[in-house]
């Protein structure tokens, strides 16, 4: 599904990512785990198409070249991140961004749009699966959210637009126990034969509750070690000082 | 220029029927003009939008006489269909039509006789033209205890036979106590390169309410100037919306007098400009008594070459204790050759006052713009959607519930 290889990403001729290799596979999921600093916001943002970075290298999904896709593009193709900082856009109201984005998206696929009250009956069932409050989704787009609302908020949107690539930047940090679990809850539904994840995170915490297939570690704008499950505990018995 | 005047003057003055105290007061205001001329930037009220400069550079051959003798046909597309109202309608400067069909007649008064004031702002020359070039020069008058059933528009509409023409209007607006009026105006303009000057008066007495709602939205070449002045006695409200858009220059000035206890002033606006586009909003609100509260909101979004002003005063009078004075105004530059100027200014004599006043300006925050994109909308809808929701705010100040809908409806919100 997602091929990446030798990705070089540089800001102001500053090495950010640098000979960096992945590969994720329909159905999986990949965890990174890395120090702060260590590239893992940049490696979602040039997912998602974010400009501003000199890229070399190749980035493939199912097969196309991604460099070739504006943003809105690879969001229609289903790739989706789950913003470490989401963003506070004022005057948006919450449920109408959604459903203009639902529909964006499903009219780039060919598929019918839907109208509000189909809409509302699909928000409804996903709010209520992830203990999200519906008078939230009326309030303007993220602005006076707590940040587990913002987090939780981005899960929602993730499970609406049901994407094939979901990243997931730092979604667990911040988080309280029981929103962990939510967060948790929410991507083990979309876990699919065809949906694969990417998790980036800095502690091992959620892996207990969404278990990987494989797990990297990323230092310094490379990954150093790559292993199944094991690896996460044994950074988080390390720590990523003494790792290497 | 000159020459031009004094001979339009004369024209004008042959060809209606003043009473002769109105030439006199006519031809005092005119030679006031003539000594001081169309503003330009060395005056401080003008110092963001040299008039005198933006005239010469839009209009080639300005001339000041129009003949009104002759009725304009009136373009009924032009009118509101999604809202019952009250119509003045004024064709290239001549009033066409004054229907008051849904109010009780004993409970509007139009005079249109008046003898003509002379302007209280000795300063403000382009109120000397307007005193010397009006024609009919109307009075509206709401009686006690009177609300309007339905808003008044006042359609201000010209049409290709207007080229390079100076056109004055003059409306007075009393609410006699514990009255109400929802006035609409409404430009839409067909013509070219014209200098359109009007002068509004609101005298609006104890208890009574007030709100006028500027619509400039139509793209035309004009260059406009409206002075708006209000008093405002014990308990009363104003609450003035402006939409700035359509106009090449327009500057709308508010100059707003709290003179009663308990008066309140909101002044809320926005600049949505694109092009050469060059707008300003000039205020000055007055706390004359204690306990008298403003507020005021201005936001713009600037696009290609466009410039917008905001000049907004707060005065607040030794004995206007209790003052709440506020303004805020912000601005989405588009575009790098777009310019926003804004020019605080709080003059306070009182010391139990709360005021505050603040100015932001930036382009459109690219973040937000890859967050919209990420989930699936192109450049221009995440854009439109920033801007609109820079927007919404301004245009939730407005009280009046149908009103708002026809604004969020002309601005696409
Ligand atoms: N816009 C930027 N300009 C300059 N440096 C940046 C920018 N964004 C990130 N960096 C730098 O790139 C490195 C990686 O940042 P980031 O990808 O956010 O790391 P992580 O998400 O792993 O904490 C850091 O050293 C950071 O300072
Ligand atoms: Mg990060």
């Amino acid at each position: 599904m997602l091929k990446i290889k030798n990705l070089k990403a540089d800001i102001d001729s500053k090495s950010i990512l640098n000979n960096f290799n992945l590969q994720i596979k329909p159905g999986e999921v990949h965890a990174i785990m890395g120090p702060n600093g260590s590239g893992k916001s940049t490696l979602s943002n040039i997912l998602s198409g974010k400009k501003g970075y000199d890229v070399s290298g190749e980035i493939l999904f199912e097969n196309k070249n991604l460099f070739e896709l504006e943003i809105e593009e690879r969001a229609h193709k289903g790739i989706f991140l789950a913003f470490q900082y989401p963003l506070e856009i004022p005057g948006v109201n919450t449920n109408i961004f959604l459903k203009t984005s639902l529909n964006a998206i499903r009219k780039a696929r060919g598929e019918k749009e839907l109208d509000a009250i189909e809409f509302l009956k699909l928000v409804k069932l996903k709010a209520k699966e992830l203990k999200f409050d519906e008078e939230i989704l009326n309030r303007q787009l993220n602005v006076g959210f707590s940040g587990g609302e913002k987090k939780k908020n981005e899960i929602l949107q993730m499970s609406i637009l049901n994407p094939k690539l979901s990243i997931l930047d730092e979604t667990d940090s911040g988080l309280d126990i029981d929103a962990l679990k939510i967060v948790a809850d929410g991507v083990n539904s979309l876990r699919k034969k065809d949906n694969s994840f990417l998790i980036i995170t800095h502690y091992q915490r959620l892996l207990d509750y969404i278990k990987p297939d494989y797990v990297h570690v990323l230092m310094e704008g490379k990954i150093i070690k790559s292993g199944g499950p094991e690896l996460a505990l044994e950074l988080e018995n390390k720590g990523y000082e003494n790792f290497n | 220029m000159e020459e031009q005047l004094k001979i339009d003057f004369e024209k004008l003055l042959e060809n209606s029927n003043f009473s002769k105290k109105n030439v006199e007061i006519k031809r005092k205001n005119f030679n006031d003009f003539i000594e001081k001329g169309f503003p330009n930037r060395r005056e401080e009220n003008w110092k963001f939008s040299d008039l005198n400069q933006i005239i010469s550079k839009n209009i080639k051959n300005l001339s000041f006489y129009h003949d009104l003798s002759k009725p304009n046909k009136i373009d009924q597309s032009i009118f509101i269909d999604s809202l019952e109202h009250n119509k003045l309608v004024f064709v290239n400067g001549r009033i066409e039509k004054i229907e008051f069909d849904y109010e009780e007649k004993n409970k509007i008064q139009i005079l249109d006789d008046l003898v003509l004031e002379k302007p209280n702002n000795a300063n403000n020359s382009l109120l000397f033209l307007n005193n010397a070039f009006v024609s009919k020069y109307f009075k509206l008058i709401v009686k006690k205890n009177y609300s309007l059933l339905k808003p008044l528009v006042i359609y201000n509409i010209t049409n290709k036979d207007l080229v390079s023409k100076s056109v004055n209007l003059k409306v007075d607006i009393l609410l006699e106590e514990n009255s109400s009026l929802k006035l609409i105006e409404l430009s839409n303009d067909k013509s070219t390169t014209n200098f359109i000057n009007i002068n509004y008066n609101f005298d609006v007495q104890k208890n009574s309410i007030l709100k006028n709602y500027k619509i400039d939205n139509n793209s035309n070449s004009n260059v406009k100037y409206c002075f708006n002045n209000i008093n405002q006695d014990t308990n009363s409200v104003s609450e003035i919306f402006l939409l700035s858009s359509g106009s090449e220059f327009i500057k709308n000035e508010i100059n707003c007098n709290l003179n009663g206890k308990y008066a309140s002033a909101f002044v809320n606006g926005i600049f949505n400009l694109n092009e050469t586009k060059h707008h300003e909003i000039k205020t000055n609100i007055n706390h004359i008594v204690e306990n008298t509260k403003s507020y005021q909101l201005i936001k713009g979004v600037l696009e290609d070459k466009s410039k917008a002003v905001y000049q907004g005063k707060i005065f607040v009078e030794s004995k206007a204790q209790k003052t709440d004075g506020y303004q805020l105004s912000k601005a989405i530059l588009l575009n790098d050759n777009t310019e926003f100027n804004a020019k605080p200014e709080l003059e306070i004599y009182a010391d139990d006052v709360k005021c505050s006043h603040g100015s932001a300006s930036g382009s459109l925050n690219e973040d937000s713009i890859f967050y919209l994109m990420s989930r699936g909308l192109n450049y221009q809808e995440a854009k439109k959607l920033l801007i609109n929701g820079f927007l919404l705010d301004v245009v939730e100040k407005i009280t009046d519930t149908e009103i708002k809908n026809l604004i969020k409806n002309i601005i696409n919100l």
